[in-house]
């Protein structure tokens, strides 16, 4: 769902109803949509559809205001993110933009492994994030920070059972520090950060909208599953790129509607939920998306209205488009990498290494014994009791100086 | 058994000694004789050492005399090695006829337990107490018949069908050094004597039939393998058909005996063998492996699992893609079973790069097969060290295709949602059933026997 990050000025008079020129204007924007479809064939029923809107979505309206406000809180900071991309891998001083990627590509790992929820390697990200953007971190700590932030995370989420005890974590990560180690990170970061109840990212927002447009599209549309959803999304945050916030305004309301305007017309799901990004990465979803989607030259007149609305400039757009596109092709492709074990660690217990050690019955210790194509053929004695069928004609043996350890030099036969 | 000869009495050194029934002389050494004479003297050694004598219930007896023929042994062991032309025509019916005296006899009957009992790799075998000379024996035959002088044409004539019947007998004894002769002295017959060679195949497929069929017993099963591998490996392309029906009727049900382990790696060898010649028998052999694959013997089972990762080493990938789905499936077992050695095996192909790079090739079939069987493991296991090789292949996996993975992952949990609900609907069945009769008429809780039967007598009364 998309974030509304609200500059601090702004702040109160977004939701209210009669208050912000900007909300009026979007509105009054909005009824011009419904005119300019009523006049191409719109069915009545979609019309009433989006007035009707605004009454079922009064509690989540309210719920999203509330994640609004805090939103602004939970983002990283813009000027680390900025340092963190022009980092490059072999400065050694600096975290860049690739060590994070992995490292966030670790997480998930043992996100999955463990069985936590996406709540808690999305708050994880989150905390890895805000983290790495606010203190200097050194490339060789990474690993400490990233387990950190993941077992921060899923004792604020998971319940108690299901967390895995830190020393399991460490064992199973390969990781090389100790626990000890572990909780001197995990206060250092507690005390940086305002770790506190969960914190309010796109995968809130998520929530809520798929819960809406559950209601909205019920029965007309295939919904991808929260969980398709929830997969997309961890995709992108594997990217720092996406990370980058660029602070918008766009009225919540207003985006529901345009959002269930867009749902109508057949735009896929997903892209509209990832609108929980910044608004900037929304747009550029919805445009990636938007050649598939495309029945009518409408949505692309939505697409500039909200781009003209967002201030977002054509090259920005185009810019966030691109990479929006290579994340998705990447995340869709069917193509398989190779795998890399070489940075993995195989521990097995000692007989099954004695085992593999013992069991190298490689070279034999008799020489080969090269079958010669005339064979069966040159037996005497053995006619009848010839095991492959062939015919015998019995004949003399011919040289047998075949094999290498048959003598290159044989005396001449016969006496 | 001849007497010693006792022409030529220049050559005899020592008098005769009344110390037994027959009369043993000690010949006179080679290099003392001139050369022309060489030949009579050594057809008189070669007699001389057809005299056997007891080690066994007598141990002591004749030391004297056992130790000329060890001597005799041995010199012409050195002769023969030494020096060229010495191997006339005329010794070859001597020589043979020496080694079949001294060593085709009635091996004695297994001291050992038999069946399940016998443990191959702890209890001791039985050494045959007549290994000073018939090692001596054995030594000599080897160099006869590697000797450059050596003619397989004149040969032939005294080593037939019926001596490799002989010797191939002997192959059940259980003294491991006489085997390891016996081997070697077959592998340079078979080399040797090619009309012999389809005889010798047809004799061990019988031993082989009668062991994995009759009795599940014979001591030599390894070396007659390691002697098949060397001859295997010389195989001409085209494969013939006769060799590709030994595969598949001797060599794969192989695998079914209780005693693999004493010959498994000779075994596996062959198999890898036939699969490098030809590898259109892949899908059969890979087939017949998982047919024959052990479901309670869980060392075997860490032997099949070898024996399948040295056959994936050279499997063609075309080849790989008829077999993987029934195999992953079976691997899958393996990876869940509770035996942890079986498990660690089974997750250790993970960490072989060209495994890996067939399966990354065909993950898309490979992965929703493998998939359950890890993710639950990585919970359920008991064993630490298989939690951390299930995180290494899911790791892996992951690496491979994201999105694959998160599928598989979908799947999962929606499988096992559907399997709590379907626990939850069948408790509510239950529950409903328990009501519907707790609320029936008839019945009464009354403590004994069944309620019905008071209830009907009950009814009687009343009516």
């Amino acid at each position: 769902m998309m974030v509304i990050v609200v500059r601090r000025e702004v702040s109160g008079c977004l939701f209210t109803q009669g208050g912000s020129s900007l909300f009026q204007r979007g509105y009054s924007r909005l009824l011009s949509f419904a005119a300019c479809r009523r006049r191409q064939n719109w069915k009545h029923e979609e019309v009433k559809r989006m007035r009707d809107l605004q009454a079922i979505d009064s509690l989540l309206l309210k719920e999203l205001k509330s994640c609004c406000a805090k939103e602004y809180n939970f983002l990283p900071r813009e000027a680390g993110l900025k340092l963190m991309e022009s980092a490059s891998t072999q400065n050694h001083n600096g975290v860049s933009a690739k060590c994070r990627d992995a490292r966030v590509e670790e997480l998930w790992g043992l996100t999955s492994f463990f069985g936590y929820s996406t709540q808690t390697f999305v708050q994880a990200v989150n905390l890895l994030d805000r983290f790495l953007t606010i203190m200097k971190a050194q490339p060789k700590h990474l690993p400490c920070i990233g387990v950190c932030c993941l077992h921060m995370a899923s004792k604020m989420v998971e319940a108690e059972s299901n967390v895995s005890p830190t020393h399991e974590l460490i064992r199973i990560s390969q990781s090389k520090f100790t626990v000890s180690d572990l909780c001197r990170m995990e206060k250092i970061i507690s005390d940086k950060l305002s770790v506190e109840p969960k914190a309010v990212t796109a995968l809130t927002f998520l929530h809520l909208y798929h819960s809406a447009f559950a209601s909205l599209s019920a029965g007309r549309e295939e919904i991808p599953s929260i969980g398709r959803l929830e997969a997309q999304l961890k995709a992108c945050f594997c990217r720092l790129v996406f990370s980058k916030a660029k602070v918008r305004i766009v009225p919540g309301r207003q985006f529901l509607s345009i959002a269930a305007f867009m749902l109508s017309h057949g735009t896929h799901l997903s892209v509209v939920c990832l609108i929980s990004q910044p608004s900037v990465l929304a747009l550029s979803l919805i445009a990636h998306e938007l050649p598939d989607a495309l029945q009518s030259p409408a949505m692309l007149k939505i697409v500039q209205q909200f781009q003209r609305h967002l201030k977002i400039s054509d090259s920005e757009l185009l810019h966030w488009k691109e990479l929006v596109a290579k994340c998705m092709t990447k995340y869709h492709s069917s193509e398989c990498n190779k795998p890399d074990n070489k940075k993995l660690v195989w521990i097995v217990s000692r007989r099954t290494a004695q085992n593999l050690q013992a069991n190298h019955f490689s070279v034999p210790g008799l020489p080969t014994i090269p079958e010669g194509s005339w064979d069966e053929s040159e037996s005497e004695d053995s006619c009848e009791d010839m095991s492959c069928g062939e015919d015998s004609p019995c004949g003399s043996l011919g040289s047998d100086g075949e094999g290498a350890f048959f003598p290159s030099v044989f005396p001449k036969c016969g006496k | 058994m001849l007497t010693c000869n006792k022409s030529g009495d220049r050559m005899v050194v020592d008098a005769p000694n009344s110390n037994g029934p027959f009369p043993p002389l000690a010949l006179m050494h080679f290099r003392d004789v001139a050369p022309a004479e060489q030949e009579k003297l050594f057809i008189q050694k070669l007699r001389q050492c057809c005299v056997l004598f007891d080690f066994l219930s007598d141990p002591l007896s004749d030391l004297k005399w056992k130790e000329v023929k060890r001597a005799a042994l041995s010199e012409m062991v050195e002769y023969i090695t030494h020096n060229r032309n010495v191997i006339t025509e005329p010794i070859y019916p001597e020589v043979v006829h020496m080694f079949a005296v001294n060593m085709f006899r009635t091996l004695p009957p297994s001291s050992n337990p038999t069946g399940a009992e016998f443990d191959p790799e702890e209890d001791e075998p039985t050494l045959e107490a007549a290994w000073p000379h018939l090692q001596l024996v054995y030594e000599f035959f080897l160099r006869f018949l590697e000797s450059p002088d050596f003619q397989p044409n004149t040969a032939k004539k005294y080593i037939d069908q019926k001596f490799v019947m002989q010797l191939l007998d002997l192959f059940d004894s259980e003294d491991p050094r006489e085997r390891d002769f016996l081997k070697t002295t077959l592998h340079r017959i078979y080399g040797k004597f090619l009309g012999l060679r389809a005889y010798i195949r047809k004799q061990i497929n019988n031993i082989f039939y009668r062991f994995i069929y009759e009795t599940e017993h014979h001591n030599g099963i390894a070396e007659l393998l390691e002697i098949l591998g060397s001859i295997i490996n010389g195989f001409a392309l085209p494969l013939k058909e006769e060799h590709k029906i030994f595969l598949l009727k001797v060599l794969l049900p192989l695998h079914k005996v209780k005693s693999l382990s004493v010959y498994h790696p000779q075994l596996a060898y062959c198999v890898v063998q036939f699969l490098e010649k030809d590898s259109t028998l892949t899908e059969p052999v890979v087939m017949a492996l998982l047919k024959y694959w052990p479901k309670t013997h869980s060392p075997k089972e860490v032997m099949f699992l070898n024996e399948l990762e040295e056959i994936l080493d050279v499997i063609e990938p075309s080849e790989f893609v008829k077999v993987q789905e029934p195999l992953f499936r079976q691997l899958a077992k393996c990876v869940s079973s509770p035996h942890f050695q079986v498990a660690e095996r089974a997750l250790y192909y993970w960490n072989n790069e060209y495994i890996m790079s067939l399966i990354s090739d065909n993950a898309a079939k490979i992965l929703p097969i493998m998939f359950p069987a890890l993710y639950r493991n990585s919970k359920t296991h008991w064993n630490k060290t298989i939690h951390g090789l299930i995180y290494n292949a899911l790791k892996l996996f992951m690496e491979m295709n994201q999105k694959l993975f998160d599928d598989c992952t979908q799947q999962f949990r929606a499988e096992k949602n559907k399997e709590k609900a379907k626990s939850k609907e069948r408790e509510e069945a239950w529950i409903k059933i328990e009501n519907l009769a707790k609320s029936s008429p008839q019945s009464c809780s009354n403590g004994d026997g069944c309620p019905f039967d008071r209830r009907c007598s009950e009814v009687k009364k009343d009516s």
